[in-house]
C-alpha cells in the first residue's frame, strides 16, 4: 500500500477504457463453486473486448476464482487439439461478502475484468505486442506488486490491479473475464491463464483470500495456492478425461469391428501350441515353452566338455565382432553368411567356410589367414590374432560345435523372495520402489495369491503411464523443444502418449493415431509426431521410425541408399514416407550419396544407390511379407487415404509382424532380452523361442492389443518371478535366473524422489513464462513431477538468462544414466555401462544435496524427529530407501554412527525463521537480453547450489552425521539395480 | 544476401586454393594423407551469438550507426599489429602484439542464419544436420580420437553451458564432456557441496563402504563400484586441484582480466593437467547485454566483450608460451556466423554467414596473421574461401587427426569432416 500501487492502478486504467458491462441474470443461489466458462467464438484477431458476450463452449466448476491452467482442447478421437487464440474465459459465481469496504485484488495474463452486480471493480489491460527478440523491458510486470509479508507474489508477471468494494452484506453476482492467448505477429499465443485470480482482503484485514462462494476461505499464500493449485489440477483432469471418453466413444462402432475382425482371424488361423512340460499342469504358459526350450538346450549341451573350445563364450563374441556386420543377413557379403551353423557349412560364393573336424579346408581358415589384400578377412582394420586364429583353428578342428543357446545355469533359479518382488514388480510397472508402508503391507500380508493380487492392482495404477513414457519417448524419438525447435524437434506429443497410457487405449488404435498425425502439432497431439524441424524428408524420418519401431524393419541406411548388408531398400523407406505424406515423395540430393564419393579411392563401391535424386516415390505399402494390402483394405476407415490404409496395414491382426515385435519388446523390458535381437532389426536375429513369440503375438491380438494383458501373463509367470543371481553379466536367453540389471536413470531419479520423500520441485519446462511468443517458436511443457517430462534444456544460446537451474540439477544425473534430452533418433537400448560420472553426480550433484539435507519441508527431517529408539529410526531409513531391513552388522554401523547425542539431537524452541519475503526476479523470453537479467540468473543459480536451509530444529552435528547416513543410502549400489 | 555461394563452389575453391602447394595426386584422392601438424591439445574459444568480424578481426573503413541513413562500416577504428599489413580493430590492441602466432580466417563461410542453435551445430560438429545420423561435435571427435594425455583426467571439458552440439552424437556418451559453469564451482558431479569438509567426506565413504561390498567381485554392480572408486578420485584434491586458480600468481590471474580470462586461465592449467580439449564459452551477455548478439543496443557495449576476449586470448598465448606450451595447444576462437557491415535500425548488427571469421592461434601452425580475404563489405569472400568442413579439417590436421579417417556409427563409416581439406599454407 505503498506509492507504486497506486501509480500501477493508474498505469493500468489509463491503458483501459471502462465500458459498462450488460448485466447477465444470475439465478443461483450463494453456491458452493465457481462455473468457469470457456468461450472461442465471437472474439476477433483485435484486442478489444467483444460487444456481444460470447456463447460458452465448455464449462465446469471449480472452487474458487483462480486458476492457473485450463483444460486441453480435445478434438478428433480424443486428442489434444488447439484452440482458437484468443479465447475467454469467463468464471461466475455468487458469493456472500459481509457488509463492509473490502479491497479486492485480480491477476491475469492479460486483459480481464471484474464486475460485481454489473459495476466495473477493477480490470487490466492487454498484454503488448512484444514476444519479439528478447530485450524489451517490460517494466511494468518487472516488480510484482508487493502486499506485505505472506503476500503471494505474482508467479508468472501476471498483470495487477486492487479496487475497492463496498459489499452491501448480502449474495452478489460475481464476474471475472480474461482473455487467454492473443495474436502475436502472423501466429498466436499459447492459450494459457498464467495465475488469474480473484482475491480479497476484508474491511480491516491484510490477508488476503481467494473469492470463493464456500466456506471456509482459502488464504491467497504461497502454501495454500500450491494445495489449491492441485485440488484444481485434479478437476481440470477429471473433466479432460471425461472429454475424451466422450470423443472416442464416437468411433466405438468401427474398433468393435475391429476386435471383431481380429477373433475372425484368431479362429481362422491355428493355435499355436503350448508344450505340455513336466508335471506342472497348473504353470503359466510362458513357463512351459521357456522350460521346454531349457531342457532341449541343456541336453545339447550335455556334450560339452571343459576342456574344448567353448562356443558362446569363445567363438561367437569374435564371429560377432569381427565378421558378422558384413557376414549376416540378405546381403552377406559373398553370399556367405556366418550366423548360425549350417549357413556356415553351406558357406557362399567361395565355397564352405567350415568344414568341421578338417582345418586343412574351408574358406573361413583361409582368408583370415591370408596376406594378399584382396583376399584377407577382415578386409578392415586390424588382421585376427594368432591366439584368435588359434582359437576357430582349435574350434573346428574339435568338430565346430554350434549349441543352438548357450547355457549359462544348469538349473533354474529360485523364485525371488517377497521383499524383492514387491521392489521389483514395482519397478517394472510404476517405475518407484514401494513406500515402507507398502513393503509392510506386502510382506505382512499371508494370502497365497497376494503376488497376482498385487500384480493387479499396479496394472490398474496411474503411475503405469508414467513409467512407460520414456520407452514410447525413445521409440519414436519425442524431442519437443521448448524455445525454437531447431535439430529434429517434433511437437510435444508427449501429451498424447502420456493420455493414451492413463485412458488403456488399445496399441492398434494408439498406433493408427499416431499414423494418422491429427490434433495439434504444438499443443501435444500426434501430429506433433509428424514434425521433423530443420530435416530435409520428415517422413522418411518417421517412416523409418514406424518401420523399426512396429515391425523390426531398420531402414535407417535407407534413407541414403540400401541397406549394404540388409534387405531393405531407400525405395521402400520413400514409399513409407510418401504413405504417411500421402503425395509423391521425392529424394532430394542431402538424402543420397554422391556416386563420386562412393568409388572414391578406386575402392569397391560397399553400398549402391538405386533411386537418383530427384526421383518421386509414389506411396505404397513396401512390406508385402507382412501383410498384403488386399487383406487389410477392407479394414481401414478409408482406404484411399493413404494414411489410413498405412494404419490398417501397420495393425491388422494379418500382419503377423506387428503383434510380434510389440510382444518381443514388452519381453524384452520384463525379461532383459528379447526372443528376437536386435529389437528394431528382426533381419539380423533369429528368435531363442520362436513359439512362444508366436503365442506371445496371438495372446497379444486376443488381449485386444494391450499392453498390460501380455504385462500380466508375464509378470505372473515363474520366469519372470526368479531371483538374481548377481554373477551374470547379461540377461541369460534361457531364463533361468533374471541378471542384475541397471535401473534407468527415470527410474533412479524418480525411485530417488519418492524414496526419500523430498518434493520433485523444479522450475516450470518454459523459457516464456508470460506467454508472450508466437505458440511456434515457444512451449510451455509444464512443472515435472515425475522425470519423463524434462525435455533438453539445450537453446545453444550460452546465456545465463535462459538457463533453468534446478531442471539442470536434475537433468545431469538423468543424463550420466543414459538419458537423452535431445531424442534426434529413436533408440530400441540405451547405454547402461557404468562411468565416473554416475557416482560423481550422486555423490556430490546438486539434486543428491536436496535429497540429503534435512531440510524443514525434507520427510526424513520429521522421520528423526519422531520418538523412536534409534534402531527404528535405522531400519525406517533402509526400508524407505532401499526397500529391506539392515543386516545386523548394518544396522549395529549406523545406530553406533546415529547413537551419539541422539538423545540431545532435538532443538528446544529452534529460532523461527519467517521465509524470506522478497519478490522473485522474473526471467523470462522478453526480457531475457535486458541487462540486469544474466546477473540476476547467475545469482538465481548460486542460491540452487545452496541448496534448501537445513533445519533448525535438529542440533546440526547429529543432523550431519543424519545426512551423512542417508547419503551413504542413496549411494549404495543397490539403489541402482533391479532385485 | 543476393550473392551465395554454394557450398560445393566453396569446396571447388579452397581446392584451387591451395592446389599450389601439393602434388596433383594428392587432389585426386580425397582419402590421401594430408601435412598433420603436431598439436597435442585445443583451446576452443565459443563466442556465442555470432561475433562482428567487421568490429573485430577483419575490419574495414569506419561506418556509422547513427547517421541517416546509417552508414555501413566498421564500428571501431583498426590498428595494425605485429603483421605488416594485416590490421584488427582498436579494442584487441594486445591481442595485435601477438598477431604473428595467429592466423584470422576471414573467409569462412556457410548459409545458415536464421536460427543460432542450427548454426551453432553446425559450427561444432561441421555438418548440416541429418535425418539419420547425430554427428558427434569437434571436442568429442577430438577426444576420442586422441583420448586424454593424461588418463586421470577427462579428455574432454567444457567450461560454459551444456548444450547438444557440445554433445557426442554417435560416437556415445563417454565421449561427451564434463563441464563446469563458472570457474568457482568446479565440474558439475566432482565438486563436493561446500558443506563437505574432507573428514565429512571421509565419515561419508566409511559409511557408504559395507553397502558397497554386498555384490561378489565379478559382477555388473561390481563394475559400478569401480566407477565409484574412480569417481571419488576425482572429486579428491588430485583432479580438483587443477580448478583451484587461487594458487595462481596474482599478477598471471590480472593479466587474463575477468571471468573470461579466469577461464581461460583454468584452461591452461587443464591443459598442463592433460586434458585434450577445453571448450570455454564467453556467456557473460550481461556486459553488454546481447552478448556477441549484438542486434540493436547490444552494439553500444560490444567494445567492452571485445576487450575482455583481448586481454585473454592474449594472456592465454603469452602464458601458454612462458610455460612452453603455445606449440602444443592449438586456440581456436569459434562463433556460429558473422555480422554485416550495414546496422540494423536500433543501430546494432543482424547475422551474416556468407563471410566471416573465425581464429586460430599457437599449435605449431605457421601462422600469417590473416588468411583469406574479403571485400568492402566485408560480405563475401574475395581470395581463399574456406569452408566450415575446411575449418574442422585445419583443426583435426593440426591435432594430428586424419580429416578424411572414417568414424562408425555402428557399421556405417562417416568420415571425420565432410570433405574437409586443411588449410595448406598453415602447415607449411
Amino acid at each position: 500500500m505503498t506509492a507504486p500501487r497506486i501509480l500501477w492502478c493508474v498505469l493500468i486504467l489509463m491503458g483501459s477504457s471502462l465500458v459498462a458491462l450488460a448485466q447477465e441474470p444470475l439465478t443461483s443461489e450463494v453456491g458452493s463453486a465457481v462455473r468457469l466458462e470457456i468461450c472461442e467464438q465471437g472474439l476477433n484477431d483485435q484486442d478489444a473486448w467483444p460487444e456481444i458476450r460470447p456463447t460458452a463452449t465448455e464449462s465446469f466448476e471449480i472452487p474458487a476464482f483462480g486458476i492457473d491452467r485450463i483444460p486441453p482442447k480435445y478434438v478428433d478421437d480424443g486428442l489434444r487439439g488447439p484452440r482458437p487464440s484468443p479465447s475467454l474465459v469467463r468464471m461466475t459465481a455468487t458469493v456472500a461478502l459481509p457488509a463492509g469496504n473490502h479491497r479486492l485484488l485480480i491477476r491475469a495474463r492479460s486483459a480481464s475484468r471484474l464486475s460485481i452486480d454489473g459495476v466495473r471493480i477493477a480490470e487490466t489491460a492487454f498484454a503488448p505486442k512484444n514476444g519479439g527478440d528478447g530485450s524489451q523491458a517490460d517494466t511494468e510486470r518487472l516488480v510484482p506488486l508487493d502486499l506485505g509479508q505472506g503476500y503471494r507474489f505474482a508467479p508468472r508477471g501476471e498483470y495487477e490491479m486492487i479496487g475497492q468494494y463496498e459489499a452491501p452484506g448480502v449474495p452478489i453476482e460475481v464476474t471475472f473475464e480474461l482473455f487467454a492467448g492473443g495474436r502475436e505477429g502472423k501466429g498466436a499465443r499459447r492459450v494459457e491463464v498464467g495465475e488469474s485470480v480473484v482475491a480479497v482482503a476484508k474491511a480491516g484485514s491484510d490477508h488476503w483470500e481467494l473469492l470463493t462462494p464456500s466456506t471456509p476461505g482459502i488464504p491467497y499464500t504461497n502454501s495454500r495456492w500450491e494445495e489449491y493449485s492441485l485440488r484444481v489440477e485434479t478437476l481440470v483432469n477429471q473433466y479432460s478425461a471425461a472429454q475424451r471418453a466422450a470423443l472416442r466413444r464416437q468411433s466405438d462402432n468401427y474398433w468393435t469391428s475391429r476386435r471383431e475382425a481380429a477373433a475372425a482371424w484368431l479362429s481362422a488361423t491355428p493355435e499355436v501350441p503350448v508344450p505340455l512340460f513336466s508335471d506342472a499342469v497348473r504353470q503359466n504358459p510362458i513357463d512351459q515353452f521357456v522350460e521346454h526350450t531349457f531342457s532341449l538346450v541343456k541336453l545339447q549341451n550335455d556334450r560339452r566338455s571343459p576342456e574344448k573350445v567353448d562356443f558362446f563364450r569363445d567363438v561367437k563374441p569374435l564371429l560377432e565382432s569381427r565378421c558378422l556386420d558384413c557376414h549376416r543377413g540378405a546381403k552377406a557379403k559373398g553370399g556367405l553368411r556366418l550366423d548360425s551353423q549350417q549357413a556356415v557349412e553351406t558357406g557362399g560364393e567361395s565355397g564352405s567356410a567350415i568344414i568341421p573336424g578338417d582345418t586343412s579346408q574351408g574358406e573361413l581358415l583361409r582368408r583370415i589367414q591370408s596376406h594378399d589384400a584382396e583376399v584377407v578377412m577382415p578386409p578392415k582394420g586390424a588382421r585376427l590374432s594368432e591366439t584368435e586364429v588359434a582359437l576357430l583353428s582349435r574350434w573346428i578342428e574339435e568338430g565346430a560345435v554350434w549349441p543352438e543357446l548357450p547355457l549359462v545355469r544348469d538349473s533354474l533359479a529360485d523364485p525371488v523372495d517377497d521383499a524383492g518382488f514387491v521392489r521389483r514388480v514395482m519397478l517394472d510397472t510404476v517405475g518407484v520402489p514401494p513406500t515402507s508402508e507398502e513393503f509392510r503391507a506386502f510382506l505382512s500380508d499371508h494370502s497365497e495369491s497376494k503376488r497376482a493380487a498385487l500384480i493387479d492392482r499396479l496394472l490398474s495404477d496411474p503411475r503405469w503411464a508414467d513409467h512407460w513414457m520414456p520407452f514410447w519417448q525413445d521409440l519414436l524419438a519425442e524431442n519437443p523443444n521448448i524455445l525454437n525447435p531447431t535439430l529434429n524437434n517434433t511437437g510435444p506429443f508427449r501429451w498424447w502418449l502420456y493420455e493414451s497410457l492413463l485412458d488403456d487405449v488399445p496399441l492398434d488404435r494408439m498406433v493408427t493415431q499416431l499414423i494418422l498425425q491429427r490434433g495439434g502439432d504444438r499443443e501435444g497431439g500426434p501430429a506433433g509426431f509428424g514434425v521433423a524441424s530443420q530435416n530435409d524428408v520428415p517422413f522418411a524420418t518417421k517412416g523409418a521410425i514406424l518401420s523399426s519401431t512396429f515391425l523390426g524393419i531398420d531402414l535407417k541406411c535407407a534413407r541414403c541408399h540400401d541397406s549394404p548388408t540388409g534387405s531393405s531398400r531407400q525405395e521402400q523407406l520413400f514409399q513409407l514416407g510418401a504413405m504417411l505424406a500421402k503425395k509423391p515423395l521425392e529424394v532430394p540430393k542431402t538424402s543420397s550419396v554422391d556416386p563420386s564419393r562412393l568409388t572414391a579411392g578406386g575402392r569397391v563401391p560397399l553400398i549402391e544407390v538405386t533411386l537418383l535424386p530427384g526421383s518421386k516415390v509414389e506411396p505404397h505399402w513396401p512390406f508385402l511379407a507382412c501383410v498384403s494390402p488386399e487383406v487389410t483394405r477392407q479394414l481401414a476407415q478409408n482406404p484411399d487415404d493413404s494414411r489410413e490404409l498405412l494404419a490398417a496395414l501397420m495393425t491388422a491382426p494379418h500382419n503377423e509382424r506387428f503383434a510380434q515385435v510389440i510382444a518381443n519388446r514388452i519381453w524384452q523390458r520384463f525379461m532383459g532380452r528379447g526372443l528376437v535381437e536386435p529389437l528394431d532389426d528382426w533381419e539380423k536375429g533369429t528368435p531363442t523361442h520362436p513359439e512362444l513369440l508366436r503365442w506371445l503375438g496371438r495372446e497379444f491380438v486376443r488381449g485386444g492389443y494391450r499392453v498390460k494383458s501380455l504385462a500380466r501373463l508375464i509378470l505372473n509367470s515363474a520366469a519372470y518371478q526368479r531371483s538374481v543371481d548377481q554373477h551374470l553379466k547379461r540377461p541369460d536367453p534361457l531364463y533361468t535366473a533374471c541378471e542384475p540389471r541397471r535401473l534407468s536413470a527415470e527410474q533412479v531419479v524418480d525411485g530417488l524422489f519418492v524414496s526419500t520423500g523430498k518434493a520433485f520441485r523444479t522450475e516450470p519446462m518454459c523459457l516464456d513464462l508470460n506467454g508472450r511468443r508466437d505458440t511456434s517458436n515457444s512451449i510451455d511443457l509444464g512443472t515435472p513431477r515425475r522425470a519423463w517430462m524434462l525435455a533438453s534444456l539445450s537453446n545453444e544460446r550460452d546465456r545465463p538468462s535462459l538457463t533453468l537451474p534446478r531442471l539442470q540439477a536434475v537433468t545431469d544425473v538423468l543424463s550420466a544414466f543414459g538419458w537423452r534430452g535431445a531424442r534426434q533418433d529413436p533408440t530400441s537400448s540405451r547405454d547402461v555401462d557404468p562411468n565416473a560420472l554416475q557416482p560423481a553426480i550422486l555423490a556430490n550433484g546438486v539434486m543428491s544435496q536436496w535429497l540429503t539435507r534435512l531440510s524443514d519441508d525434507h520427510p526424513l527431517t520429521e522421520l528423526t524427529l519422531s520418538d523412536q529408539p534409534v534402531e527404528s529410526l535405522v531400519d525406517e531409513l533402509f526400508l524407505r530407501l532401499l526397500s529391506r531391513l539392515p543386516t545386523s552388522e548394518e544396522r549395529a554401523r549406523y545406530v553406533e554412527w546415529l547413537a551419539e547425542d541422539y538423545a540431545a539431537r532435538r532443538v528446544l524452541n529452534p529460532p523461527r525463521v519467517p521465509p524470506p519475503h522478497v519478490a522473485p526476479k522474473l526471467i523470462t523470453w522478453t526480457n531475457h537480453l535486458q541487462p540486469e537479467s544474466d546477473p540476476a540468473a547467475v545469482a538465481r543459480n548460486a542460491a540452487v547450489q545452496q541448496g534448501d536451509p537445513p533445519t533448525p530444529r535438529l542440533d546440526p552435528i547429529w543432523r550431519a552425521r543424519c545426512e551423512d547416513v542417508i547419503w551413504a543410502l542413496i549411494n549404495s549400489p543397490e539403489v541402482l539395480y533391479r532385485p | 544476401m543476393t550473392q551465395r555461394i554454394a557450398r560445393r563452389d566453396c569446396l571447388k575453391l579452397a581446392l584451387t586454393g591451395v592446389a599450389a602447394s601439393w602434388a596433383p595426386s594428392v587432389l585426386a584422392n580425397p582419402a590421401a594423407p594430408f601435412p598433420l601438424g603436431k598439436a597435442e591439445h585445443c583451446i576452443f574459444f565459443w563466442l556465442g551469438g555470432g561475433m562482428a568480424q567487421i568490429d573485430t578481426f577483419d575490419p574495414k573503413p569506419l561506418g556509422d550507426a547513427h547517421s541517416k541513413p546509417p552508414q555501413p562500416g566498421s564500428y571501431y577504428r583498426s590498428i595494425d599489429t605485429a603483421v605488416p599489413g594485416v590490421q584488427v580493430t582498436e579494442h584487441l590492441a594486445q591481442t595485435a602484439r601477438v598477431m604473428d602466432r595467429v592466423t584470422v580466417v576471414r573467409t569462412v563461410n556457410h548459409r545458415v542464419v536464421d536460427e543460432h542453435a542450427f548454426a551453432t551445430n553446425l559450427v561444432h560438429t561441421g555438418r548440416m544436420i541429418s535425418g539419420s545420423t547425430i554427428y558427434p561435435s569437434l571436442g568429442s571427435i577430438v577426444a576420442q580420437q586422441r583420448g586424454p594425455l593424461n588418463p586421470d583426467v577427462p579428455a574432454y571439458m567444457l567450461i560454459g553451458i551444456p548444450n547438444v552440439s557440445r554433445g557426442p552424437g554417435f560416437l556415445g556418451a563417454r565421449h561427451g564432456f564434463v563441464y563446469l559453469t563458472d570457474t568457482k564451482t568446479g565440474p558439475a558431479g566432482f565438486s563436493r557441496s561446500t558443506d563437505v569438509d574432507t573428514a565429512r567426506a571421509a565419515s561419508r565413504q566409511s559409511l557408504l563402504e559395507p553397502l558397497q561390498n554386498r555384490f561378489p567381485s565379478e559382477s555388473i554392480p561390481a563394475d559400478y563400484r569401480a566407477a565409484q572408486t574412480e569417481a571419488l578420485r576425482l572429486s579428491g584434491p588430485d583432479f580438483m586441484r587443477h580448478f583451484d586458480l587461487s594458487t595462481e600468481p596474482s599478477t598471471t590471474r590480472q593479466r587474463y582480466g575477468g571471468e573470461f580470462g579466469q577461464r581461460c586461465l583454468l584452461a591452461r592449467r587443464l591443459v598442463q593437467a592433460g586434458v585434450r580439449f577445453i571448450e570455454v564459452s564467453h556467456n557473460l551477455g550481461f556486459v553488454n547485454g546481447t552478448g556477441w548478439d549484438t542486434h540493436n543496443g547490444g552494439q553500444l557495449q560490444q567494445h567492452v566483450l571485445i576487450q575482455e576476449l583481448d586481454s585473454a586470448l592474449s594472456g592465454l598465448i603469452e602464458d601458454l608460451q612462458q610455460h612452453k606450451l603455445l606449440e602444443k595447444t592449438l586456440i581456436v576462437v569459434g562463433t556460429e556466423f558473422g555480422r554485416p557491415a550495414a546496422f540494423d535500425s536500433g543501430g546494432g548488427r543482424g547475422h551474416q554467414g556468407t563471410a566471416f571469421s573465425l581464429v586460430l592461434a599457437g599449435g605449431g601452425l605457421n601462422h600469417r596473421g590473416a588468411y583469406g580475404a574479403t571485400d568492402d563489405d566485408c560480405k563475401l569472400p574475395v581470395e581463399s574461401p574456406v569452408s566450415i568442413p575446411d575449418f574442422h579439417a585445419t583443426i583435426h590436421a593440426a591435432l594430428g587427426i586424419n580429416p578424411a579417417h572414417e568414424l562408425l556409427d555402428g557399421a556405417r563409416p562417416v568420415p571425420i569432416t565432410d570433405g574437409g581439406t586443411p588449410i595448406a599454407r598453415l602447415f607449411a
